[in-house]
């Protein structure tokens, strides 16, 4: 099965722009010690998530047929969310307020149910055939 | 109708409804073995031969055709169509061919069977 498609590429860097743009935010909003303005932030921006994975996902798994479980999307909104705030810290950017460690136990946890995610998608695997689940082929 | 009659009905139509929900693929398969066809002439060719029995609309075929074009079941070239855009013409591929005659073979073959004929009062 092709893992790595159209939707997933578009969505990776629409999720990059997103990622920028909420770290600048939060950095900005702490930096100004608009404390209360920093949930809005990290409201709006899973928000966005949400509604381009599941727009992009959708499209995708319903023109191609295509069964991943969401797994290629929640891989990619982990690489792209760790890359962008990893090198956020790097470039030196973040505020006063923010810490690598909070990231880092992020990815940790975020790592574990990427893991769990990986296994059902292998188990489910099993029942597709290029992608298509085998109940679906000749229905 | 008599009761009797119409219980009688009731269940051949539920058993007719069943049977037909699995047969889409192969009236669809047996279409595209005929030749090459785009989706009318698919619906066109399951409607006649099936005598009206399996009526299927053009979006069920539509969505059939994309699944079996992904599974590698199915190809298509692209034709010219009466006036309008091009039409895409649906053939069965290598493959498609192949798992088509192993079908026939393992499932409808078996009803020509002799003794199965007189139970079907064919004969």
């Amino acid at each position: 099965m092709k893992f790595i498609t159209k939707n997933l590429i578009v969505y990776a860097v629409l999720l990059f722009v997103y990622s920028v743009v909420f770290r600048y935010a939060l950095s900005a909003v702490l930096n100004a010690e608009k404390f209360n303005f920093a949930y809005v932030a990290g409201i709006v921006y899973g928000i966005l998530i949400f509604i381009t994975a599941w727009n992009l996902g959708k499209a995708h798994s319903l023109r191609k047929f295509v069964f991943d479980a969401g797994l290629g999307f929640n891989l990619t909104t982990y690489i792209i969310w760790g890359l962008v705030s990893e090198l956020w810290f790097i470039l030196g950017f973040n505020s006063r307020y923010e810490t690598i460690k909070a990231v880092h136990y992020t990815l940790i946890i975020w790592g574990v149910f990427v893991i769990i995610h990986f296994i059902i998608y292998w188990r489910l695997k099993s029942r597709t055939i290029r992608g298509v689940l085998k109940s679906e082929i000749f229905d | 109708m008599k009761n009797t009659d119409r219980y009688k009905n009731e269940l051949l139509t539920t058993w007719e409804e069943t049977y037909k929900k699995g047969q889409l693929t192969l009236w669809i398969f047996l279409a595209l073995k005929d030749g090459p066809k785009y989706v009318n002439e698919i619906r066109d060719f399951i409607e006649e031969y099936s005598e009206g029995t399996i009526s299927c609309e053009e979006q069920s075929l539509y969505r059939a055709l994309r699944k079996f074009n992904h599974l590698k079941i199915v190809g298509f070239s692209s034709g010219k169509g009466n006036k309008g855009p091009d039409r895409k013409y649906y053939e069965l591929t290598g493959i498609g061919i192949e798992i088509l005659a192993s079908f026939i073979t393992r499932n409808i073959k078996l009803f020509f069977n002799k003794k199965l004929i007189e139970l079907m009062n064919l004969k």
